[in-house]
């Protein structure tokens, strides 16, 4: 007995020294605030060295990807879309502005024209406010340059139109490498060539340019993340005196994830604060007297700043989760103080003394009070379990600020009424029941009252409705549907959600998502299957021509493997360099015949040159194989009327005819196309297209890009014929058809190689990098999604591993994913299974907890009853209503259970000492609906009404934790004097069967009302 | 006098003169000197080169290089033999410091001579760090030339373009050897006067009478990226005809690079 009041006593004895010791507290850990960091980043929802986080930064480095700030322009009321003069010359003019911006002599920003003239871009806020919550959050406007000075934007890896590559066909069949927006079209006319260009380059189709053509987005690569917000508001002052016809939209998720950063702040600056007012404005209507009420908010107040103060000392970012901590904090540390405050209000008029009355209320309340502060903190600390690193913070420091509480109660709170609250005013506080406080909480007692009848009589009712809310919820958490995306973190009518909307519908979409595909380089082919293939392509070449030396030839190649494929250390390069000289062996004689023949004519001066002159040159080459002269010398006769050029053409084309026919050549053919990197090789680059294409039909992708689309597009520009002027309609068709054929991937690996070469020498050098490693050994197909959902990520990984099931690649290639849509599907799995996994420990650490604190595992169940109840049914709730169980509402079930499972043993609690009291469940069941009905009562209303102001907060997290939290409190408020008080009526007889030999009730009071006098 | 001061003294006047002159020479005219000097040794002149980059991709080509007969008109041969998917392929270049250079290229996997239409000159040569400017020289109008130091063995040049617009860089500056008039080093500097790019003569030898870099470095110091190029079977006055010049010799190279 003595030892639960210990703690009260001691604060009732030295009241300063406890408020001292507060006051120091506060100080201390109040001091760490200056020190804070903030951590904007769902990346970190991921420890730092997280496998999958680590991959997507091997990929963004492989492959010199950069975050990108999103800028979408659109028109729709000019008659020609975005490509009119005057909106593409505003966006080369934004282009040459974000390339430019560096940091002003002052520091400010700065962007400069082409005449080299410097403007000033000023973006501190106009409003006060925003202003004043920079200076506390440490937020500078102008951060937009790094260490070294260097602007945030990576300006060569810009995409705009005015500096992204562009291969189109120039006058007299020529091919024109430039940028797609070379120069601004000055008239609307030129406009339309650079929408034409664009829309014929499948890597900006849909990208860069929208493909109904009234969009076009500039993709700006930042440095770190955490530019972006900075980068998105100069890109605001850049545009805002655009007009109306041009809309600029901007986002993409680094944006969303920094604005929702800085939003936070806001947030938290204001509706924590709002939410302390309202709680305080609830209190005070219940108790009527500021002085009372100042000790619970000062609770509050302390634990959060105490626990946010240790945060911050501890070295801790404040993240999106640890930024909900004061919401988290507030209800639950203010209900302990409201139990206090409820019953010190009824048993001060029977003590007319506020010592005695404060260690009767302890007395009373310690055990329940503690027990309900353990859970709570068993249901926080169990965070500490899940994966992801923000929560374990998150869940220690609730968990931390509770026991906190819990101790300022036990503590402060006596020390606090012993200090400032006059007995004199107490008494006239309480000595006139009747007073204007009567009215509501006689309207609560009397409704109470009535439930409390109702339960008794109506148990079986209720039990059966309850029954029948399990059987809902069930069916409920059965819909539920995992999901996440941080643009939906914002309101439908927030600039974030309606750029991402907006640019979805034109674009293919704004969420980035990076396939790669790496070949393992041992998994080249072995000796035998080049030997294997290089029979099979001699037979098919030489079979008619050349039967001969092709037998000679393919028992060189079975020599050959025969003796060098069978060693370990078999070396292609070797192996080729002998096949080569074998080969040469092969064509021997009459090929370097033909060889000599037509590097002599080649160099024959072609002007005036007759068959007679060639002839004679010919004859003059000495030591030729004769054989090979009389042959050409034969077939040269059917040429006797041609001169010049065209007989030069002619005799090299009868030279060619046969060099097409040697062996050498063909093992160099060979050796390009088998010793190939994988991705110069047309068989992967093929199943690279197929796959590319089974991934463009799942409905979420809008788009996908990859190193074949730059190779197709530069295979066909390379390749085409311009037509002749004078075409008949069939001609030019059949001509069409052919250029349209040649938008393919060349068939050998020479040709792809260089045709890559061409690509490799850009204006914008190493663009096609970003796509296929230098090493052409990975490649990597960015995918654009028009949904950023988890959901919709995951389902394309899930088709994407199903199609490479059904389609095995032509040789090995390790996959995986990058990029930050698909880590947000990654944290998000953890995240579930993790709160999962916490939920059902804590739930078995509550339930043990309790049945020891009621010595009944009957008890122990009972208790669990009503958050077991609360906890299905908020989830069914979610699962009906549609909403997506993600970061916050994950996060909700821990605070449900912590909170629930505090009404029901208040209740537990006080039921067996009423029933010990009154010898029947019947006749407890009055006392039971007045005094402690109305504590837990109050406790409901506050906290749900408390947190309402949530429910206007510009970011859903927060709208949804504010809502939730008021629904908890409803449905466990209802189970705990509803569904407890039937299952209690129905199992009395077993319920209560130990209960009466146990007399400490009676002890407590007497033991009480004894110290107090 | 005797003749042994007479000559003495002669040979001191034509020092004199030539440091005199040297001392003397305009901005201009050094850059002059250093294009012929880097560009048109010789009437004609062959090599062969290997280029490394720092990822390690490699080139190995052959350049046959023709001076017109007049003016400064030029033209370009250039062979790939290595890696083996490029074997064979082939670039010509008709350089016209006057006006627009004309360029062709063959991709004999494609069986395939294109015409590539003028265009920017400031774009990679075959993915590497060299530029198609810096193979072939920029032209000296498109710059204004400034002498900013005179060191004991080099003039150091500052190189502002004409057109701004039209280059990456704000200007470059050159250290020229002050005998043999080659370019030993080239820095360029962007609009914010940071240094990004470095180009380097990191051997010399002399060939044929001709100072000749036989090994040149780039540096890319913002994508932090090299290329080298080593030279070697340099010579010089082959007696290369024009007409290696053309599409012909495209589809069949001479012998001049396949030996």
């Amino acid at each position: 007995m003595m030892k639960r009041l210990a703690l009260t006593n001691f604060s009732l004895r030295f009241p300063w020294v406890v408020l001292l010791v507060v006051v120091a507290m506060v100080v201390g850990l109040g001091s760490q605030f200056p020190k804070v960091a903030f951590d904007n980043d769902p990346e970190n929802m991921l420890a730092e060295d997280e496998a999958v986080r680590v991959f997507h930064h091997k990929v963004k480095e492989t492959f010199s990807l950069y975050d990108f700030v999103i800028v979408g322009i659109v028109n729709e009321r000019h008659p020609q879309g975005i490509f009119n003069a005057a909106t593409l010359q505003r966006i080369d003019t934004l282009t040459h502005q974000l390339l430019s911006l560096q940091a002003g002599p002052d520091g400010v920003p700065q962007v400069v024209d082409a005449a080299g003239v410097a403007t000033p871009l000023d973006l501190v806020p106009r409003s006060g406010f925003a202003r004043a919550l920079n200076v506390a959050f440490q937020h500078d406007p102008h951060h937009l340059f790094d260490d070294e000075g260097g602007s945030a934007i990576i300006g060569r890896e810009l995409i705009a139109p005015s500096v992204v590559d562009n291969i189109k066909q120039a006058e007299f069949g020529s091919l024109k490498l430039e940028y797609l927006m070379e120069h601004v079209p000055q008239t609307d006319a030129e406009a339309l060539v650079v929408r034409d260009d664009a829309m014929g380059n499948p890597l900006y189709k849909g990208t860069l340019v929208a493909e109904d053509g009234k969009a076009i987005c500039i993709y700006i690569p930042i440095k770190e993340k955490t530019f972006s917000y900075n980068v998105a508001n100069v890109v605001r002052e850049l545009t805002k005196g655009w007009g109306t016809e041009d809309e600029v939209h901007i986002t993409g998720l680094p944006v969303a994830e920094d604005t929702f950063g800085v939003e936070m702040l806001v947030q938290m600056a204001t509706s924590a604060p709002l939410a302390g007012v309202a709680i305080f404005l609830l209190l005070l209507l219940f108790f009527r007297r500021v002085s009372l009420i100042i000790a619970p908010m000062l609770v509050a107040l302390v634990s959060v700043v105490c626990t946010m103060g240790l945060l911050i000392g501890l070295g801790f970012d404040v993240h999106i989760m640890s930024s909900m901590i004061a919401i988290f904090l507030m209800p639950i540390a203010v209900a302990d103080a409201v139990h206090i405050l409820s019953e010190f209000f009824d048993a001060y008029r029977e003590f007319g003394d506020k010592k005695k009355t404060l260690q009767h209320v302890v007395g009373h309340l310690f055990r329940p009070m503690l027990y309900t502060s353990l859970t709570t903190i068993a249901g926080f600390a169990s965070l500490a379990t899940t994966p992801i690193p923000p929560v374990r913070v998150f869940g220690l420091h609730v968990a931390f600020g509770v026991a906190l509480a819990w101790l300022l109660t036990m503590t402060f709170v006596p020390a606090f009424i012993t200090l400032f609250i006059s007995n004199k005013s107490l008494a006239r506080l309480c000595a006139a029941p009747g007073d204007a406080d009567a009215a509501p909480q006689g309207w609560l007692d009397r409704f109470l009252r009535a439930l409390g009848g109702l339960t008794y009589r109506r148990a079986r009712l209720i039990i059966g409705i309850a029954l029948a809310v399990i059987a809902f919820s069930v069916v409920g958490v059965s819909r539920i549907q995992v999901n996440d995306n941080p643009v939906k973190w914002f309101t439908t009518r927030h600039p974030i959600r309606v750029a991402d909307r907006v640019l979805n519908d034109h674009f293919g979409g704004t969420y980035t998502a990076y396939l790669t595909l790496e070949a393992d380089p041992n998994a080249t082919l072995t000796c035998r299957d080049m030997a294997e293939a290089i029979r099979t392509r001699a037979r098919a070449r030489y079979d008619r021509v050349l039967p001969q030396p092709l037998q000679a030839f393919v028992a060189e190649v079975d020599r050959l493997e025969e003796k060098l494929c069978n060693t370990e250390t078999c070396s292609p390069t070797d192996c080729f360099t002998k096949l080569t000289e074998a080969a040469r062996e092969i064509d021997g004689r009459a090929l370097a015949a033909w060889e000599r023949l037509a590097d002599e004519i080649n160099y024959l001066e072609p002007e005036g040159l007759t068959h007679a002159a060639l002839l004679a040159a010919v004859a003059k080459l000495e030591g030729l194989e004769s054989a090979s002269r009389e042959r050409f010398l034969e077939d040269m006769t059917a040429y006797r009327e041609l001169t010049g050029e065209a007989l030069m053409d002619e005799a090299l084309a009868l030279c060619d005819h046969y060099l097409a026919l040697s062996f050498e050549e063909f093992v160099g053919q060979m050796t390009t196309e088998l010793t190939a990197p994988a991705f110069k090789r047309p068989i992967v680059l093929n199943y690279l297209q197929e796959l590319q294409r089974h991934i463009d039909g799942i409905a979420v992708v809008g788009k996908t890009s990859s190193a074949i689309d730059a190779l197709k597009k530069a295979a066909y520009e390379l390749r085409y014929q311009a037509s002749p002027v004078e075409l008949s309609d069939e001609e030019a068709a059949r001509l069409q058809a052919r250029n349209d054929a040649f938008f393919a991937i060349p068939d050998e690996a020479a040709a792809v190689g260089q045709v890559f070469i061409q690509l490799e020498g850009m204006k914008k050098r190493d663009a096609l990098f970003h796509l296929v490693t230098k090493n052409y050994q990975e490649a990597n197909i960015w995918v654009q999604l028009t949904s950023g959902d988890n959901r919709d990520m995951q389902a394309v990984v899930e088709q994407v591993e199903r199609y490479m099931a059904a389609h095995p690649p032509p040789l090995q290639l390790d996959v995986g994913w990058a990029g930050l849509t698909y880590l947000n599907v990654v944290w998000q799995d953890k995240m579930v299974r993790g709160m999962f996994s916490s939920l059902v420990s804590s739930f078995v650490v509550v339930l043990v907890m309790m049945m020891v604190l009621f010595r009944s595992p009957l008890f122990g169940l009972l208790a669990m009853a009503p958050l077991s109840l609360t906890i299905l049914f908020i989830y069914g709730l979610i699962g009906w209503m549609g909403k997506d169980y993600d970061m916050p509402v994950a996060v909700l079930s821990s605070l449900t259970l912590g909170l629930s499972v505090d009404f029901a043993i208040h209740f537990l609690e006080r039921a067996r000492e009423e029933f010990k009291l009154a010898g029947s469940w019947q006749k407890s069941c009055g006392p039971m609906f007045s005094e402690p009905a109305k504590a837990i009562s109050r406790n409901a209303i506050t906290i749900s009404i408390g947190f309402t102001p949530l429910l206007i907060a510009p970011l859903l997290p927060y709208r949804t934790v504010g809502f939730f939290l008021a629904t908890i409190m409803a449905v466990s408020w209802m189970a705990t004097l509803l569904v407890l008080p039937a299952l209690l009526t129905l199992l009395q007889k077993w319920v209560f069967r130990d209960v009466a030999g146990d007399n400490s009730p009676q002890e407590i009071t007497k033991n009480a009302k004894k110290e107090g006098a | 006098m005797s003749m042994r001061t007479l000559l003495l003294a002669g040979c001191l006047v034509a020092c004199l003169a030539v440091s005199s002159v040297a001392e003397e020479l305009s901005a201009d005219a050094i850059v002059a000197k250093a294009n012929l000097a880097s560009y048109y040794a010789g009437k004609d002149g062959t090599a062969k080169v290997r280029m490394e980059l720092s990822d390690g991709r490699t080139r190995e080509f052959a350049i046959l290089r023709r001076n017109a007969d007049a003016g400064l008109d030029q033209r370009f041969y250039v062979y790939f033999t290595a890696p083996a998917d490029v074997r064979k392929m082939a670039y010509l270049v008709h350089k016209k410091p006057g006006g627009n250079d004309d360029r062709w290229l063959f991709l004999p996997a494609l069986n395939l001579v294109k015409r590539i239409a003028p265009g920017d000159k400031r774009t990679s040569f075959v993915g590497s760090d060299f530029l198609y400017e810096d193979v072939s020289g920029r032209s000296l109008a498109e710059d204004t030339h400034e002498l900013v130091e005179t060191t004991d063995s080099q003039y150091v040049i500052k190189n502002t373009p004409k057109a701004p617009a039209t280059v990456e860089f704000a200007s470059y500056t050159v250290w020229i050897d002050k005998v043999s008039f080659l370019p030993r080093k080239a820095e360029y500097f962007d609009k914010r006067g940071t240094l990004y790019r470095r180009v380097a003569a990191t051997k010399v030898e002399t060939v044929d009478g001709h100072p000749t870099v036989m090994e040149s470095t780039v540096e890319d110091l913002i994508a932090g990226s090299k290329t080298v190029n080593r030279f070697t079977k340099v010579a010089y006055d082959i007696g290369l005809k024009d007409r290696l010049f053309t599409e012909r010799f495209l589809r069949r190279p001479p012998r001049e690079v396949t030996r």
